[in-house]
């Protein structure tokens, strides 16, 4: 196994205490900071592929998560000079009148982890907040709008709906949440809708991919 | 016409009831004991016993601890011995007469008086430290996270002691929410792990002390963690969503437990509800999950709805029912 490999199952394995000196090790031998990058984002894919398939849960995932995170800490003064390879700026947050976090950090965490620069404005954020941060943030490429409550469906809708109505284009609109459907979705307007963290990832690399 | 608590026992037994157990009828739950502390309604901020920070927002319809540096009890795992000091229990007479006043008026013979624990130890994890620490540190922490769990098991069953010797229950209500509405937030290998053994130890000490069911509630997907429950002891998991497959669980488990929920309360009790949303809903419930082995509830926790007239409607719908399939 090359160290590449060994850097990609260890984080998918969530190991934090050897990704960032295997991820070194990985440099030493002359590896290229973005395929040590690429294989990171990889190993995340898998772990989101298999936790929407309930083959593994969330402290799995956190954990894989946090060892990326540890390995890109490595990675990071070398990636400045490279480009960064980012898929552009994802904006978050749950909707106004919900206070609900750990899903929408769920779906932070690996939408960053497949290579989008994430600006979280945490919970009960407002339409007009979403708005204000597409336009106050660079190369906007996605907006992704959370909601557990059945109650905060409307605000879901109107913060789908006013984005769509801004005037401001060249991102995407993604939703999702515990009562959210795919019918949902598409009946508010919005560009994509996931299921969960994972799946969330996939559906906004390929949100980006289609603009 | 069987009493409540005759019904519901004939309905867990897969005897002979006479109707579906409506809902919470066979049990009058004591919440307020003391060290219960937390916010009841909007607007409200609690601090409990333990130092976490609760509040109630305006716009909500349930309360949350608060984890911003300010108020987060345990900042690192590897310090709860200093960070974490479970509560005093010395409460006086007057704290206790309350909840002793409320069981007396209990006709036991009626209906089953049912202590109230909450939260549960896993909650009570997450409300110490945050669920993203909490859980990370059951990987990066497993020895840590097991001592505290002890501690927080000790209080719970120091707790239990008192409120034996004070109120003489019969039922147990224990709420520890286990999941989300299409997953449980630890495999089943890890929950075992590290909630199996002292969740085992908690409800024998209630059965060992005069309590003869013990009612636990999630109000989530949980039906991985069914065989753990029977092994813990658990009679009624209350809570049960539709998403696990109720009907599916009572064919394979309801010999050993009884599955209460199947009415979703994030899809009957909203702003907009309608008397013919909580119809549809319950009679699509009782006619696939039948008449053992399960008793169609509203999922949240206790016998209310967020929203006003929606728990009577449910009630009011499985009487209908109830006349129809009995």
């Amino acid at each position: 196994m090359s160290k590449i490999d060994d850097v990609k199952a260890n984080v998918e394995k969530g190991k934090t205490k050897i990704v960032p000196g295997l991820v070194q090790e990985a440099l030493d031998e002359g590896g290229n900071p973005v395929e040590i990058l690429d294989a990171m984002v990889s190993a995340m894919g898998i772990v989101g592929d298999k936790f929407s398939a309930n083959e593994i849960f969330v402290p799995e995932m956190l954990i894989a998560a946090k060892a990326m995170a540890k390995g890109v800490d490595v990675l990071k003064p070398l990636l400045a000079g490279e480009g960064g390879a980012s898929l552009g700026t994802c904006v978050i947050g749950t909707v106004q009148g919900d206070l609900h976090d750990i899903g929408k950090n769920l779906v932070a965490m690996m939408i960053e982890s497949a290579g989008f620069t994430m600006v979280d404005l945490g919970v009960d954020v407002s339409a007009e907040k979403f708005i204000d941060a597409v336009k106050t943030n660079e190369n906007v490429k996605l907006v992704a709008c959370s909601g557990l409550l059945t109650t905060t469906m409307p605000a879901l809708k109107e913060t789908v709906k006013t984005l769509k109505g801004s005037g401001l284009n060249g991102f995407k609109v993604l939703v999702g949440g515990a009562p959210v459907t795919a019918q949902m979705a598409e009946e508010i307007g919005a560009d994509g809708y996931a299921p969960d963290a994972g799946s969330a990832a996939i559906k906004a690399k390929e949100l980006v991919a289609a603009a | 016409m069987l009493t409540k608590k005759q019904n519901l026992l004939e309905t867990i037994k897969g005897g002979s009831p006479d109707r579906f157990v409506n809902q919470y009828e066979f049990m009058d739950v004591a919440v307020f004991l003391p060290g219960f502390k937390y916010p009841l309604a909007p607007g409200q901020t609690v601090k409990d016993d333990w130092g976490i920070t609760f509040t109630f927002p305006e716009d909500q319809i349930g309360a949350f601890p608060i984890h911003d540096d300010a108020h987060k009890v345990l900042k690192d795992i590897t310090q709860w011995r200093e960070q974490v000091k479970a509560p005093s229990l010395d409460f006086k007479d007057e704290e206790w007469a309350p909840a002793m006043e409320q069981a007396s008026n209990v006709n036991r013979e009626e209906q089953f008086l049912a202590a109230g624990q909450m939260p549960g130890i896993f909650e009570m994890t997450h409300h110490l430290m945050g669920m993203e620490d909490a859980l990370m540190a059951l990987y990066e922490e497993p020895e840590e996270m097991h001592g505290l769990i002890a501690l927080l098991k000790d209080y719970e069953l120091r707790r239990a002691e008192q409120i034996i010797d004070r109120l003489h229950p019969d039922a147990l209500f224990h709420h520890d929410d286990w999941g989300g509405q299409s997953s449980t937030f630890l495999s089943p290998d890890m929950y075992a792990d590290f909630f199996l053994e002292p969740y085992k130890e908690i409800y024998k000490f209630w059965k060992d002390n005069g309590v003869e069911l013990i009612v636990h509630h999630s109000d989530s997907y949980a039906a991985t963690y069914v065989p753990l429950m029977i092994e813990m002891g658990i009679d009624i998991w209350q809570g049960a969503m539709s998403t696990n497959n109720i009907p599916a669980l009572i064919e394979q488990y309801g010999k050993q437990i009884t599955f209460m929920g199947g009415l979703d309360s994030g899809a009957i009790d909203f702003p907009e509800w309608k008397p013919e949303i909580c119809a549809e809903h319950v009679r699509k419930a009782c006619q696939s999950c039948g008449k053992h082995y399960f008793i169609p509830c509203l999922t949240q926790g206790l016998g209310f709805s967020s929203f006003p007239g929606v728990y009577d409607e449910v009630s009011k719908q499985i009487d209908i029912i109830s006349k129809e399939m009995y």
